[in-house]
């Protein structure tokens, strides 16, 4: 027993920890932007955590031309896209991770409603009798 | 200390009434047949549900509903903050999904005809969550405050207008005023995420509440032949068989959002024209053809008018229709179960007419 | 309790006094609300632009204002006069825009047409863009809804 249990934490901790620990980074997958001053704007926000207090953004100032010099406008869409092999590589391994996650929860899950069909069946399955007779939430639902 | 569980457990058993709430879960049954799987979309619907409380409030955290603020807000939560543009995806894509198992649920009803009698209420309210779930996405539509989505928004809110006079009162109402402005956006934020919720709540409460009082639906062949159909317990069996569903369509959901995120076009100019390609989310695309088709005018009124109008008969014959549907297993019931066929390829054959 | 020859019952009468004055008392509660979300549709009468702005438009020249918060196309007519049009599609509410090479209005929401004089020539749009007035005073241009005379 004690073995297994051992082996169990072994394969576990790191399955479940390990992308966690890499979606936990800011860096983890950022999107990647066409526009020069958005790639810059997304640099600079990487290499400074974003837990520091950003500077406030300038105020509206009172007067439109002022505004508009204080404001860079934003001239291209901001599309998302995974650049370098890094961000590539990383999506992959969480699908990898994701998906055989979901098989190893769904071959457990398959053991279990095997075995409660089967108590079911073996104990409780009294075809004559009707579901709802002492339905216990009947005096709730008023039938 | 050390702290008895079996007696906090009972201490809460015996104020919220637990103990029943199991028992009755247990005792309930969901029926297994050849088209049992469509039991399984209406939890489906919750999941998504779910998915979009989180990840909407996540947004909420950032985002500004202003005309300045809005989309450098979405761009910011975008470009800055850990993986923001994952979960605008996120909260992008299960939308679509959302919308996409709401119209199964429906479908798959209609089919089996679960609305019959007693079921009517839960075929309403069903119509309901519908049609909340649509304005929802109509609303969410707006707040990037892009290009595209103002003169989408634009379209949608005229549209009230080719009814007299309530028309106007509806237009208004939606927009803050006559035309579509800041006030438009700060409106359509506060039904997205204050208004649109507290309705949904309340409406699905009655909905499974309901479900839960007449019990699942059997195929109406073994209802007519009162065959005993077999069934399983939804606790724990059935539970166990939703939560398997559950999973993949949590992946299948992450794998999409990962790989088409969302792009954020160009702040909204409301003076700039439109630009092209002016089209509103894809639940909309037949309803958005289905007033394109009808020319400008049509004798004494707009073509638009009538349109509006024949879409709203639609719409209430839809949500009558178990009554209207009242001899489910004769003649008529075929040609309704035709009907749903026809409307299907129909909603299909003129989404794609739009894209085109 | 019914006197003779009364049409109600007292109980009757009391009650709908009550629930009358119950409905008055909830119709002065909701009207300010009714109010309040529906706010007065505000469209400008009138707006005053430089005129030196538009002075050296050519003829056949269009150019954009404010017109409110929807945008407002003005053109230079042959004989120097401005001709004035909310730039706002009569379908269903996009902003048109301006196309020199076609010499035309064009709407990219559902295709719509207007030709160079605002009338409305192809696709779903059903009537010709609004006309506003427009007059040229001093050092100013007034663009006017139309029957707004000059304020003074
Ligand atoms: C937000 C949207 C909705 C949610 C969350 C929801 C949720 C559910 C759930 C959990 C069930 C029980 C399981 C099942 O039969 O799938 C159910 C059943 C049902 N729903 Fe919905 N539903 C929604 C929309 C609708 C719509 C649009 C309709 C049709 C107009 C509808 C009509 C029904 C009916 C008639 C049943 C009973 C089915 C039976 O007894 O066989 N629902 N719903
Ligand atoms: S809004 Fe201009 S053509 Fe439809």
């Amino acid at each position: 027993m004690r073995k297994i249990r051992v082996l169990y934490l072994l394969v576990m901790v790191p399955v479940v920890l390990a992308p966690l620990a890499a979606v936990a980074q800011p860096s983890g997958v950022p999107p990647t932007v066409k526009d020069k001053a958005q790639i810059e704007a997304a640099v600079a926000a990487q290499a400074a955590p974003t837990q520091q207090a950003k500077p406030a953004p300038a105020p509206p100032a009172a007067k439109k031309p002022a505004a508009k010099k204080a404001e860079v406008k934003r001239t291209e869409p901001i599309v998302p896209a995974y650049s370098g092999i890094r961000e590539k590589m990383a999506v992959i391994v969480f699908y990898v991770w994701l998906w055989f996650s979901i098989a190893v929860l769904i071959y457990f899950l398959r053991l279990w409603i095997k075995e409660a069909d089967r108590v079911y069946k073996a104990k409780y399955y009294e075809p004559e009798e009707s579901p709802r007779k002492d339905n216990p939430m009947a005096p709730v639902l008023g039938d | 200390m050390k702290i008895d569980m079996k007696k906090l457990a009972a201490w809460f058993d015996d104020r919220l009434a637990l103990t029943p709430i199991f028992k009755y879960m247990t005792k309930k049954e969901v029926p297994q047949h050849e088209h049992s799987f469509w039991y399984y979309t209406g939890s489906s619907i919750l999941l998504f549900l779910f998915i979009q409380i989180v990840t909407g409030i996540m947004l909420a955290l950032y985002y500004q509903p202003t005309l300045e603020g809005a989309t450098d807000s979405i761009g910011r939560i975008m470009t800055e903050l850990p993986l923001g543009w994952l979960i605008r995806s996120v909260h992008s894509w299960s939308s679509t999904f959302m919308i996409a198992f709401v119209m199964i649920h429906l479908l798959a009803i209609w089919f089996t005809k679960s609305y019959r009698k007693p079921r009517e209420a839960t075929w309403m309210t069903g119509m309901m969550l519908l049609v909340v779930s649509m304005v929802f996405g109509f609303t969410g539509y707006l707040l990037p405050w892009d290009d595209l989505s103002l003169s989408a928004t634009k379209v949608g809110t005229n549209i009230p207008m080719a009814i007299p006079v309530v028309g106007k009162w509806v237009t208004q109402f939606l927009r803050g005023g006559g035309d579509v402005t800041g006030d438009t956006l700060t409106r359509f934020y506060l039904f997205h995420v204050c208004i649109l919720p507290l309705v949904i709540f309340a409406i699905l409460a009655v909905h499974i509440l309901l479900v839960q009082k007449e019990g699942m639906s059997v195929p109406l062949k073994d209802e007519i032949a009162k065959k005993k159909v077999p069934a399983l317990p939804f606790w724990p069996n059935f539970i166990l068989r939703e939560v398997v569903i559950w999973l993949v369509l949590l992946g299948v959901l992450l794998t999409i959002s990962l790989a088409f995120a969302p792009s954020l076009e160009l702040t909204a100019d409301l003076m700039a024209p439109a630009p092209e390609g002016v089209k509103p989310e894809w639940y909309f695309l037949f309803l958005f053809q289905t007033l394109k088709i009808f020319p400008a005018n049509m004798g004494p009124v707009t073509g638009e008018f009538v349109a509006v109008v024949l879409i709203l008969i639609a719409v209430v014959a839809i949500f009558f229709l178990p009554f209207i549907d009242n001899k489910p297993e004769g003649k008529k019931g075929k040609l309704i179960q035709y009907l749903g066929v026809a409307g299907l390829i129909y909603a299909i054959v003129f989404s794609i007419w739009s894209l085109l | 309790m019914r006197i003779d020859n009364a049409y109600f019952t007292r109980r009757k009468f009391l009650n709908s006094i009550l629930g009358g004055w119950l409905g008055a008392v909830a119709a002065s509660f909701i009207s300010p609300i009714v109010k309040f979300v529906w706010p007065p549709y505000k469209e400008p009468d009138e707006v005053k632009l430089v005129f030196a702005d538009y002075s050296g438009m050519q003829p056949g020249e269009v150019k954009n204002f404010a017109w409110g918060s929807k945008p407002g196309l003005i053109k230079r007519a042959p004989d120097g006069s401005f001709i004035a049009w909310v730039g706002v599609c009569t379908h269903l509410d996009c902003n048109v825009a301006w196309l020199p090479d076609k010499k035309q209005f064009f709407c990219a929401c559902h295709d719509g047409w207007y030709d160079e004089n605002g009338t409305n020539v192809s696709g779903p749009p059903p009537k010709p863009l609004r006309r506003l007035e427009s007059s040229v005073e001093g050092e100013d241009l007034f663009v006017r809804k139309p029957g707004v005379g000059a304020k003074t």
